[in-house]
């Protein structure tokens, strides 16, 4: 009997991409338009998708909003300053940190004319007032970078400079190195920056990284950030934003290439300090994907192996997020062996496998602080061909967040089965009424009690 | 327009070329789950069960097979498996006994005794068949056998029992009716007409139709009177095909078309006119309602050579499916929502509806017959809807949720209100909504995790 459930996703839209796209080929655009802004969750409007093929096209994805109907919508996006032959190697966008506001996008691409490949980054932005988050005028407008290297992830962090909030783009490359392009508010372009100034603890990589994952820390003004690079080498760092200073610095050595690395907080216990729960999700191309729980404190010492994740051809993405409306996210995992897998993090019967998952038992004896907690299989989705990246986001605009996928063959987009989520809504409401029923009530009850009091004393 | 993709596919074995008739879904063997019965052109006849690549049987009929069907065509309440060869061959096969004989439904049936292997009935009938209807076209409850011609003639017969035994198949065909067309017919189907009763439909080129009137009874009536037969016979013939264009604006009137009838529409089944659909091979999808209500016609830039009807929302009413030489399929509702799906390889003949391909129970497939030597049937391709939608649409005309927003004190009309508080309170459920409703789990939020957080902070 196979540990896998049912998805309680379903396809609702899928879009064949011109030529094949890779793992770094997906980018969430937020919701459209001033005011919309990036809040996180759902002040955003329904957002959109970028996917990079190959073959130099992008394809923008949205939901268009006909009254009553809505329709999906692929269509191609034109960036300018990208030449027939090249080969788009990354794709990234994010939205100016406040109070600047506008859309970048960021593309990475590889001219191929004859003997000698040249690298470029595109940056798109616009600074004409009213256009900054209108796609196709955003297009229109590049900066375009010569790189020396060739690129591989192209990310962006937020970083906070003296007072202000800054959002600026990390490129990982092959020289190996991490380089990062900031925007000169002088000459609003954007330029490459020493890397160890505002990111010391990017610097000095082995090997090329594959994968970075920058992360604020809230709370006390630290950041966190992972890196895993092509030698199996991983590295996670806390540092304090203000001084800039590497406050903790962990590594440890994988076999075969670190395909993601990502930081999140595991569900939590109500009496554990928040910073316990953060966690690093390390998935390879030979090994199986671990988590490293509680970084903070036990550093990258206990990895906890993903059951299953193994047997599925190399994982190429993962992402962590909430698909089953309990509050505690999930860990989803895709594969090249065409399955998305998603994993939950149980505390429960810690009994019925003692330890079985963790790499290293041995620990788990003398050190009390262990947690008993696993993974298990939750669901798994077969796709028509090898999973590349996902991006869970809100593209119908109804507060569910809907899971893009893409594939070597497209895009697909998966949404919640509308029905048993609309019944698990009304549900939950219907507490939530009944509960402020009673709250009135015994405010009711109270109130009249006083006034009884009230004129006993003064009959009194 | 919206695409869809199907995961769910298993390839069967099939080493031969079939004419796009020679296929078919339907229960050969009385199990209520239903088989895959394809034809080739050296006359071998397979019945595909489960996802097994393998045929479960195979047999040897006479000629080219064009076309096969499962049906009772001796009205003995249960099916047979009829292969038609281009020579002009019927073909009867018997397989209901196969599956009582042998319980063991693994076992395939190549190695059968010779006997067994031999069809139960045959007879010959006119050649230069090309498509086949098993169904009942003249409402006296008792199925016909239509086949159509590629000299443009089709002939109706009905099958008359020669012997009392009901478990013996002996008797023949009789010649009911034949009608001479205009244009080649490359759909046989029927669907109900005004009155209701079952109109014999059949498709002419140019996204046109004819409907060929069953006319024994009134013959039969009128040799019993005794009347000279004589003179109305040289008029009956321009009377009894009734032709329909169904549109001034055909590009071609000679392309090649297709048509099929009775679509379900489910419980609002009270006009009495049928559905039915037309697709021409440049391209034209249309859905009418009777003679003269069209529902709604598509253009669409696909060769499309086959036509089917298949419900995969599951809500009763039937989809209209049409495909493309190169796989490309179209699933069109009543409403005229469309979602495409792209088959992989070129197709040499499809057909959809209902098998029993794995778990044990029909689903809704789609078959798809390539040119490397397989047969790939897609199953279980429901959709949960034909549009796209969201929860804010779904919850729209839900009166409790209307009442729970009132009580809530939220506005229902300001949607992005009512999206907030979707939001909350499936992502952020009671233990952490009430205790801590400032702590975003930090990272969640994936997509936007940097903004969101320090915003906050």
């Amino acid at each position: 009997m196979s540990p896998w459930g049912r998805c309680p996703l379903v396809e609702d839209s899928f879009s064949r991409l011109g030529s094949q796209s890779n793992v770094y080929g997906l980018t969430a655009l937020p919701g459209a338009g001033p005011g919309a802004g990036p809040s996180a969750g759902a002040g955003a409007g329904p957002g959109g998708l970028l996917a990079a093929a190959l073959k130099g096209k992008v394809l923008l994805f949205r939901y268009l909003h006909f009254q009553p109907r809505l329709r999906p919508l692929a269509r191609e996006m034109q960036f300018t300053y990208i030449p027939v032959d090249a080969e788009i190697v990354s794709i990234d966008s994010f939205p100016k940190s406040p109070p600047q506001s506008g859309l970048v996008v960021g593309i990475t691409f590889i001219k191929d004319s004859g003997d000698k490949p040249s690298p470029f980054l595109n940056i798109y932005c616009d600074y004409e007032p009213g256009c900054e988050f209108d796609l196709d005028s955003v297009a229109q407008s590049c900066l375009n970078l010569e790189l020396r290297f060739t690129p591989f992830q192209l990310c962006h962090a937020q970083v906070r400079v003296g007072e202000q909030l800054e959002t600026v783009f990390l490129l990982s490359g092959n020289d190996p190195g991490i380089h990062l392009y900031r925007e000169n508010p002088g000459s609003h372009q954007f330029e490459e920056q020493p890397i160890q100034l505002l990111f010391p603890e990017l610097q000095d990589v082995p090997s090329t990284v594959l994968w970075l994952d920058v992360r604020p820390l809230p709370g006390r003004g630290h950041r966190l950030s992972a890196l895993g690079c092509q030698s199996g080498f991983v590295r996670a760092a806390r540092v304090d934003e203000a001084s800039g200073a590497v406050l903790q610095s962990w590594s440890v050595q994988q076999d075969g290439p670190v395909s993601t690395v990502l930081l999140f907080p595991l569900p939590r216990d109500r009496n554990q300090d928040p910073e316990d729960c953060w966690s690093l999700l390390v998935s390879s191309a030979l090994e199986a994907a671990v988590v490293y729980r509680g970084i903070l404190r036990r550093g990258l010492s206990q990895p906890l192996e993903l059951p299953g994740s193994r047997g599925s051809d190399s994982v190429l993405c993962a992402k962590v997020t909430d698909v089953d409306f309990d509050g505690d996210a999930e860990i989803l995992l895709g594969t090249y062996g065409q399955e998305l897998l998603c994993y939950k993090y149980s505390r429960d019967d810690p009994g019925d496998d003692p330890g079985g998952n963790s790499v290293d038992p041995g620990d788990n004896s003398g050190a009390n602080s262990v947690d008993p907690g696993r993974f298990r299989p939750l669901w798994s989705r077969r796709f028509p061909s090898p999973l590349l990246a996902l991006e869970p986001l809100d593209l119908t605009g109804d507060g569910l967040r809907e899971l893009a996928v893409v594939c070597l063959g497209g895009l697909h987009v998966l949404q919640h089965s509308l029905e048993p989520t609309a019944r698990l809504l009304r549900e939950r409401l219907r507490r939530e009424v009944q509960k402020n029923r009673e709250k009135n009530r015994e405010k009711n009850r109270e109130k009249t009690q006083n006034r009884r009091r009230e004129e006993e004393e003064e009959e009194e | 327009m919206r695409s869809v993709s199907y995961v769910q596919c298993v390839a069967l074995d099939f080493a031969a070329s079939l004419f796009p008739h020679a296929i078919c879904l339907g229960d050969a063997d009385k199990d209520t789950l239903n088989e895959l019965v394809v034809g080739d052109t050296n006359g071998k006849l397979y019945v595909y069960k489960n996802d097994d690549s393998k045929p479960w049987v195979v047999r040897s009929c006479q000629g080219m097979l064009t076309c096969v069907r499962v049906g009772d065509v001796c009205n003995k309440g249960k099916n047979f498996v009829v292969a038609v060869s281009a020579e002009g061959w019927f073909h009867l096969f018997d397989l209901t006994s196969l599956n009582s004989k042998h319980p063991d439904a693994s076992g395939h049936h190549e190695l059968a005794g010779a006997e067994e292997q031999k069809p139960v009935f045959k007879q010959h009938i006119p050649a230069n068949t090309k498509v086949m209807l098993i169904n009942d076209i003249d409402g006296d409850g008792k199925c016909e056998l239509v086949v159509g011609y590629t000299d443009r003639v089709v002939r109706a017969f009905r099958w008359e029992d020669s012997s009392e035994n009901s478990d013996h198949v002996s008797g023949q065909l009789i010649l009911l009716k034949k009608w001479l067309l205009e244009g080649q017919v490359d759909s046989l189907s029927v669907n109900p007409g005004p009155d209701g009763s079952p109109e014999l439909m059949v498709s002419q080129p140019g996204c046109g139709y004819a409907i060929l009137l069953c006319t024994w009874d009134t013959e039969q009536r009128d040799a019993a009177a005794g009347r000279d037969g004589s003179a109305p016979s040289s008029e009956a013939p321009a009377r009894d095909v009734i032709l329909h264009q169904t549109s001034g604006r055909i590009h071609n009137k000679n392309v090649s078309t297709h048509l099929i009838g009775s679509i379900a529409r489910g419980s609002s089944e009270n006009s009495v006119s049928g559905l039915f659909a037309l697709c021409t091979l440049d391209g034209t999808l249309k859905l009418m309602e009777g003679a003269d209500k069209l529902l709604w016609s598509v253009q669409v830039d696909h060769q499309l050579f086959a036509l089917e009807k298949l419900d995969v929302t599951g809500n009763g009413h039937e989809e209209v499916i049409a495909c493309a030489w190169d796989g490309q399929t179209y699933i069109i509702d009543h409403n005229r929502t469309v979602a495409r799906f792209q088959a992989d390889e070129n197709v040499s003949a499809f057909c959809a509806g209902l098998y029993a391909c794995k778990e044990g129970s029909n689903s809704p497939c789609l078959v798809y017959v390539s040119f490397s030597q397989k047969i790939y049937i897609y199953w279980d391709v429901q959709l949960e809807r034909m549009e796209s939608t969201n929860l804010l649409k779904i919850l729209d005309c839900d009166p409790e949720f209307g009442s729970l927003l009132e009580e809530l004190g939220i506005d229902r009309s300001n949607d992005s209100a009512v999206t907030n508080l979707i939001h909350k309170t499936l992502y952020y459920p009671e233990k952490y909504h009430l205790s801590s409703p400032s702590e975003d789990p930090a990272g969640t939020e994936s997509s936007a995790h940097c903004s969101g957080i320090q915003d906050s902070l």
